[in-house]
């Protein structure tokens, strides 16, 4: 799913300090999932904004909404009572859904309240890691289900380099090394040959460096 | 408060399982002597599980030893804390009636009928009367020693021993009274509001009918007087490890201030003595418990005052419970306490500075005196003070140290008939294996019973409810004075005044004490009279008084849950005593946020939910036959599933224990219990499979392995689940194991010495090597048994041949409690004993190499780790055969660090180690290397723990859900633990477990409906979004996500703690009476006018 982290007070504050009436609109999806969002994380911020700006003296009202999916069309139509009543939109969505909104109402300023992050899961309370960077071509079965793109810092096709250190990565101790972890589960399965194979050079093309990309599924046009 | 049990559930009808009459033959109550934590919770179990209890506890409070202990090893958990609701349930509990004070006057009768006479001794107080405000306590010009403080601290002649005390009522100490030593004073009668001292008061001899009988009266610690070399009571800077938990903690005599006597200086360097009335001449048996409370009280010292510096002398650090040696680690790691190896015989003073003088041996440097401002004598536990004349009235025999030693196959029982006995009483021991042992005598004594159960519980029953739904709040606020706790300086009568102005109140009063007997009653008159709808009691904690008052609005007809507190004299008057003003102002404003949340509580109803009441048990060796067989005696239904083809276990492969007893024999026996009985359903060949549902409630399949191959499924419903799936040896490949026949884990070494001893005559040299797969850095934990069992056979081989030489290399020597004697036995014998530590670990050079533990294998890596191969032919071995060539067997002395494999080993086998006191590396050429192999999970705990989702230990064994004070549950509940799957433990240890499983199971069993609902946690599915928060974050592994794919909070499992509440995204859960719509206004209440 998609990771976001709230932005720092401080940011969301001046953001939205020139606004008079402002909606603040979250998403109950991944950003929901990975506590990001949510009725509460909206909730939060909004008592949070209101007891500011009743010190800075600002004046306008604060709403609250949430909705299943911010970066769908019919979900974010329905919030169009509220929407009109604001001045500005604080979304609590990942970017998409930022965007998303203000597609859908020109008119109205959309501002994030989020940093969207990766997409990743979590890997205990609290804690989200990084796996997949969407980049057009899955190459997983080649390397023991672990994304050698996302994981090694320096997405080598080949690793591990001589950064690779007791199975941490030398760009952070944080950080486990990819190609470790590849090896590992591939020592694991018996696969250990597959990396006599030198990987060649990926094709890129299919991800970001192309361009904004698209995805058609002509099954699903009506 | 306390909703569970009998004293609620109105429909008896259905029941199903087990019957229970109305009438019997035997007596349907018990007494418990002794009200420590051992007494309280086989009060509590059997009160719970359908028993009248009487408590009897010679002192005035209950809770015993513990009430004196600042923390508690492993956790640091602290020991007031964990202690006092348990005491606080003890006394709500309608089924036990506590008789404090008390003594046992005289037993007659035998198992099922006994009468029993008790003499209550006069307090001088009418405790119907006390509310324990202390003001007589205040006022009484006698200052005595404080008992509780272990001296150290100054109280009076009327006094309540310590601010939790339960009950919480003063008494009167006639020896040191002014009024009684001189005819006059009597200030406490002047100055006590209630009337409640009676100077005329006399014992009272108390007669009950009870059925079973509980001894746990616990110890008391070695005097320390008797050992006048440490100085204690000479020397003013040498106190015992009682004292210094006073000082540690925080309601001690110094206020948690670590002070030295002498100069109430803090102290900078501590010295702790070990074994002071523990292992010596007059006391042959280890107290189990020094080691670790020495540790405790160490660490608590470093973080007092990080700049302490701790020694502690010791001879072998004891730490075997699960937990221990990790904390011990970390004692050593993190803390930088000293461990010294020695057994100082003296301290000495310097009388300027009263600093004291240890004179210790340190290895071959000779001897070396260290200086320190504070020694404190870690006390031995000692019988308790009423042990001796206990056993007299029952005819008891105590053993040589004045414990009642049972039989090790029946840990439990004693020698009459009808009569438990638990905790220190029996043998010195910690706390969770007095709470377990405790649980055991429960079930017993419920088994013994069972015909009885529920003949003489207290079924209360309250007038029907009113339905207040459509009403307008009418709350009544009462305020109390409490004494002149509160009303000294708040004033009282302003917060009243202030009450009547705020909105939905309609009736408020001040009480002198609101708690007070008639105060009460009238409360229930004022509800009616009044209409009132709410209660606000402005008063104390709700901790100690909410069951009280709420069981006032409940005989009022009033649901329980219109009740709020407020806390105007804990957190209030008693914390702001130097601004009286500002403090009447907060108190309005605690009363103005109570009033407010009050007006929005709704009525919670708890309903009756039926229950299966037979039980599943997973294992079917020595615990889980015992855990079968304590419930089937209760009139349990249990299906016992074992995956293997026959009962027993790993106890199969024991032969003989230290008394002699054959375990073989003691399977045999309960197999054949197991197998005759006809509540118990047998299932070999059978693994559980599926597993589902909640307590009371739960769904298993069961794999059963048929004969043709095919195997089959057979589904069970059960309301609880022991597991008891067991240990098995750890057979690493560590120090050449499974390279020669001569090299033997300590069970093939048993099994050979039983089935034919006689070939091990000829056994001349025999090394054996403790911790082997034990304390390592894969498996860090102690596996308890091993010390035990070398020492065991290691006798067992001197009595076959007495010429023979044995090499014990340990680490530890770990013969806690009475095991000591074994172990000095030994030593006698001539087995010799040598210890090795981390630095110097020995090694056995073989044919194909040199080995020391887990050679050859990946130590971070333990998935990948093979068990070596145990040996599976017969050892065609006779001793003395492979005689090593070129090589005496006698041991071969090498200069240090001098290398010796080479090829004329090839075919002996040599044991290198490090002798400290000679500071010499020795060579041993021994006809057998015996490894003391450590205990390791049974295949599949982890497939298990997922499946029940049931916690385990990084080193694979089930967690309990508290190792003080819950040791067979599990967090999860309705899930119990025992034996060798909850850690590694003799075989006593594992029955008392087993039987404690039984009793815990059966408080939940025994109950004709479980209560669920009231404060508990709601999910709204419509809002939740699956994210599995609540899932991950609830201690008890309530949450699921169901097959609508949204949370599901099982009503009957939830504890209302609140945490997935508070952490919910979307606000999709609930927690009833704490309720967004009901801390909001009350929040807000607080906050009008500023906000």
């Amino acid at each position: 799913m998609i990771i976001a982290d709230r932005k720092p007070f401080e940011e969301i504050k001046e953001l939205t300090s020139k606004a008079k009436n402002i909606l603040i609109a979250g998403c109950d999806s991944c950003v929901a999932v990975c506590l990001a969002s949510g009725e509460k994380e909206v909730a939060v911020l909004a008592s949070e904004l209101r007891m500011q700006r009743k010190m800075d003296g600002l004046e306008g009202e604060i709403e609250e909404i949430v909705n299943v999916r911010q970066c769908e069309n019919e979900y974010v139509d329905a919030m169009r009572d509220k929407v009109e009543k604001a001045d500005l939109i604080l979304s609590m969505a990942c970017g998409v859904g930022v965007q998303t909104l203000a597609e859908r109402f020109p008119d109205k300023l959309a501002y994030p309240a989020l940093n969207t992050k990766f997409m990743g899961r979590p890997v205990e309370p609290g804690v989200w890691k990084e796996n997949c960077e969407g980049c057009g071509h899955c190459i997983l079965h080649l390397t023991g289900g672990i994304c050698p793109v996302a994981r090694c810092s320096k997405s080598m096709l080949n690793g591990p380099c001589g950064g690779s250190q007791g199975g941490k990565c030398e760009v952070d101790p944080e950080i486990d090394c990819g190609w470790q972890l590849i090896y590992d589960r591939l020592s694991r399965l018996g696969q250990l040959d597959a990396l006599v194979e030198i990987m060649l050079s990926k094709d890129w093309s299919t991800s970001w460096s192309g361009g904004p990309r698209r995805v058609i599924k002509e099954s699903a046009g009506v | 408060m306390n909703f569970s049990g009998y004293g609620t559930v109105r429909n008896f009808s259905e029941m199903k399982g087990t019957e229970l009459k109305e009438s019997s033959e035997k007596t349907g109550a018990v007494l418990v002597v002794g009200g420590g934590i051992a007494g309280m919770q086989a009060s509590l179990d059997l009160a719970d599980s359908g028993f009248k209890v009487y408590l009897a506890e010679k002192s005035p409070f209950i809770g015993g030893k513990m009430t004196q202990l600042d923390k508690t090893f492993p956790t640091n958990d602290c020991a007031t804390c964990i202690l006092t609701p348990r005491m606080v349930d003890v006394a709500e509990n309608k089924n036990i009636e506590l008789l404090v004070y008390s003594e046992v006057e005289e037993i007659k009768g035998y198992g099922g009928n006994f009468d029993v006479k008790i003499r209550q001794k006069a307090t001088y107080v009418d405790w119907s009367k006390c509310t324990g405000c202390e003001e007589c306590v205040s006022k009484c010009p006698a200052k005595i020693d404080d008992e509780f403080n272990q001296g150290l601290g100054r109280t009076k002649a009327i006094s309540l021993p310590f601010p939790q005390a339960v009950p919480k009522k003063v008494t009167i100490k006639r020896e040191f009274c002014h009024f009684f030593l001189k005819g006059k004073c009597r200030v406490c009668e002047k100055v006590c509001q209630l009337g409640a001292i009676d100077f005329d008061d006399q014992d009272q001899i108390i007669e009950r009918k009870v059925g079973a009988i509980i001894l746990a009266p616990g110890y008391e610690v070695y005097d320390a007087h008797h050992s006048p070399e440490f100085g204690f009571g000479r020397y003013p800077n040498v106190v015992t490890s009682l004292q210094f938990e006073r000082l540690l903690s925080a309601a001690g005599p110094t206020g948690g201030h670590v002070q030295r006597p002498s100069d109430s200086q803090k102290p900078k360097r501590i010295a702790f003595l070990q074994c002071v009335g523990s292992r010596d001449q007059d006391h042959g048996y280890c107290s189990s418990v020094c080691c670790m409370y020495a540790t405790k009280e160490a660490i608590l010292a470093k973080e007092h005052d990080p700049d302490v510096d701790v020694d502690i002398y010791i001879m072998d650090m004891r730490a075997f419970g699960k937990g221990y040696d990790d904390y011990y680690n970390r004692a050593v790691e993190e803390y930088g306490i000293r461990y010294i190896r020695c057994r100082p015989s003296a301290i000495k003073e310097i009388p300027q500075s009263k600093n004291l003088l240890i004179k210790y041996q340190e290895g071959r440097e000779g001897l070396r005196t260290e200086e320190y401002d504070l020694a404190i004598l870690s006390v031995g536990l000692g019988p308790g003070s009423s042990s001796l004349s206990l056993s007299q009235k029952l005819d008891l025999q105590l053993n040589e140290y004045g414990f009642y030693q049972s039989d090790p196959f029946q840990p439990l029982l004693s020698d009459k008939p009808g009569v438990y006995v638990c905790g220190v009483f029996t043998e010195p021991k910690d706390i969770p294996e007095s709470v377990i042992q405790a649980s055991g005598c429960a079930a017993l004594a419920a088994g013994l019973l069972a015909e009885a159960r529920g003949s003489l519980v207290l079924e209360k029953t309250y007038p029907p409810e009113k339905d207040v739904s459509a009403e307008e709040p009418r709350i009544g606020v009462f305020v109390c004075h409490c004494g002149s706790n509160i009303a000294g300086v708040v004033d009282v009568n302003q917060v009243a005044e202030y009450a009547r102005s705020l909105p939905g109140v309609a009736y408020v009063e001040t009480d002198l004490f609101t708690c007070a007997q008639d105060t009460v009653l009238e409360m229930r008159e004022k509800i009616k009279e009044h209409n009132l709808n709410r209660i606000v009691v402005s008063a104390c904690t709700p901790l100690t008084h909410a069951p009280l008052f709420q069981e006032t609005m409940q005989e009022a007809g009033l649901n329980p849950y219109l009740f709020e507190m407020a806390n105007i004299r804990n957190q209030c008057s008693w914390v702001h005593a130097r601004e009286p003003e500002k403090a009447t102002e907060k108190a309005k404003e605690l009363v103005r946020m109570s009033v407010a949340r009050a007006a929005h509580l709704e009525p919670l109803t708890k309903f009756p939910m039926p229950l299966n009441h037979d039980a599943l048990v997973v294992g079917g060796g020595i615990s889980g036959m015992t855990a079968s067989l304590a419930l089937a005696d209760q009139g349990f239904e249990v299906y016992l599933v074992e995956r293997e083809g026959r009962l027993g276990g790993i106890a199969n492969r024991l032969h003989y224990v230290f008394e002699n007893q054959d375990p073989g024999e003691l399977v045999t026996s309960l197999a054949r219990k197991v197998e005759e009985h006809p509540r118990i359903h047998l299932y070999l060949h059978t693994e559980l499979k599926k597993f589902s549902g909640f307590v009371g409630n739960f769904r298993s399949i069961l794999s059963r392995r048929t004969d043709d191959g095919a195997g089959e499924e057979i589904e069970v419903e059960h309301g609880a689940i022991i597991v008891a799936t067991g240990g098995q040896e750890y057979l690493g490949p560590d120090y050449g194991y499974s390279r020669d026949v001569r090299i033997l884990t300590q069970l093939e070494l048993e099994e050979k010495i039983a089935s034919n001893g006689s070939v091990l005559q000829g056994i001349k040299d025999v090394v054996m090597i403790q911790c082997v797969g034990s304390r390592t850095k894969v498996r860090p934990y102690c596996s308890r048994i091993c010390c035990g069992e070398a020492v065991k056979n290691a006798l067992r081989l001197k009595e076959i041949n007495p010429e023979a030489r044995i090499f014990v290399l340990y680490k530890d020597i770990r013969t806690y409690g009475f095991m000591e004697k074994y172990y000095t036995e030994a030593r006698e014998k001539g087995v010799i004993f040598v210890r090795y530590d981390d630095e110097h670990l020995p090694e056995v050079i073989v044919a194909g190499g040199r080995f020391g533990p887990k050679s050859g294998s990946n130590e971070h890596q333990r998935e990948t780790e093979k068990q070596a191969a145990p040996h599976t032919q017969d050892m065609a071995f006779s001793v003395g055969q492979p005689e090593p060539t070129g090589h005496s067997t006698a041991a071969t002395m090498q200069g240090r660090g001098e290398t010796s494999a080479s090829e004329q080993y090839w075919d002996s086998l040599t044991v290198r180690f490090y002798e400290p006191i000679l500071d010499e590396m020795l060579e041993l050429h021994p006809d057998l290397l015996v490894l003391s192999t450590g205990v390791v999970p049974s295949e599949g705990y982890e497939e298990l723990s997922r499946l029940l989702k049931a916690p385990i230990t990084q080193d694979g064994f089930f967690l309990e859900a508290h190792v003080k004070l819950r040791p067979v549950d599990v967090a999860f509940e309705g899930i119990f633990l025992c034996g060798l799957s909850h850690y590694p433990k003799y075989i006593h240890e594992s029955i008392a477990q087993a039987q404690a499983a039984a009793g815990r199971a059966a408080t939940i069993l025994s109950k004709k409906f479980l209560e669920v609902g009231g404060a508990i946690a709601e999910v709204d599915s419509e809002k939740c979004v699956a994210c599995l928060t609540c899932v991950r974050v609830c201690p008890y592994y309530v949450p699921i996500i169901n097959v609508e794919g949204v949370a599901q909070i099982d009503p009957a499992a939830c504890q209302g703690c609140g945490i997935c509440t508070a952490e919910c995204p979307v606000r999709a859960i609930s927690l009833r009476h704490y309720l967004d719509e009901q801390i909001i206004p009350k929040v807000e209440s607080l906050l009008a006018g500023v906000v």
